[in-house]
């Protein structure tokens, strides 16, 4: 059994930690809190992957949050993600220390891979690969018309002969 | 879709962040559609309601579209 604890605080694992800052924080301090993340993940010994700057998006619904007995109602945020590297044994530490800071509505901790997971861009090549194919079709009818007038000439030129 | 979109596509993690992917999955109600219906194997399928409740709670994806 001691073994298995030790092999479990040893490990190192891809996280991913997707958040929602309180919109009230103004663009200028965005990143502030950001780097402040960052840094934090770091003091952790994590090692980060990749990441992306908060950006304001409109919810999907309205959130609450109540800080100081004060219910606080959302329907914009600014929502970021880290990837990192961190050991199984400081995960936790890292959710508590966010779960205190009053700039996070909401946060998600994942387990992932270290490789990009995001699709969304090579999807638009495929459309755009299947709408050229769409009008080559076109273009093929249109060949198989001229095709048939052609046929049609030399039939008349036969016929005349 | 009567073939696995994710493996058609060569997607091997279905991201939580991909909403536009993601909301071809959902009815005009916002439910996450019937495997049946999606055509996608019983694997991705779970990987995918996954995605979807995750995308969901971080306010991505609605619970319930009116």
């Amino acid at each position: 059994m001691k073994n298995n604890d030790e092999e479990v605080e040893v490990n190192s694992r891809v996280y991913e930690l997707g958040y929602l800052l309180i919109p009230t924080i103004g663009e200028e301090n965005v990143p502030v809190v950001y780097g402040n993340l960052k840094e934090l993940i770091t003091s952790l010994g994590g090692e980060i992957i990749s990441d992306e700057m908060p950006k304001m998006i409109f919810l999907a619904y309205q959130m609450l949050k109540v800080t100081q007995n004060v219910r606080n109602r959302f329907d914009t945020a600014y929502f970021g993600w880290v990837k990192f590297e961190m050991g199984s044994d400081k995960i936790l530490e890292l959710k508590k220390k966010v779960d205190l800071d009053p700039n996070f509505i909401r946060f998600l901790i994942l387990k992932t891979v270290k490789e990009n997971t995001i699709a969304a861009k090579r999807f638009i090549h495929k459309d755009f690969k299947r709408k050229t194919s769409t009008k080559k079709d076109g273009e093929n009818e249109e060949v198989v018309s001229i095709n048939k007038e052609e046929i049609d000439k030399e039939i008349e030129a036969m016929v005349a002969a | 879709m009567k073939q696995d979109y994710f493996s058609a596509n060569n997607i091997k993690h279905i991201d939580y962040k991909d909403i536009e992917i993601l909301r071809k999955f959902l009815n005009l109600n916002g439910k996450i559609m019937n495997h049946k219906r999606t055509g996608v194997t019983a694997k991705n399928q779970r990987a995918l309601s996954n995605a979807i409740k995750n995308a969901r709670f971080l306010g991505l994806l609605p619970f319930v579209a009116k």
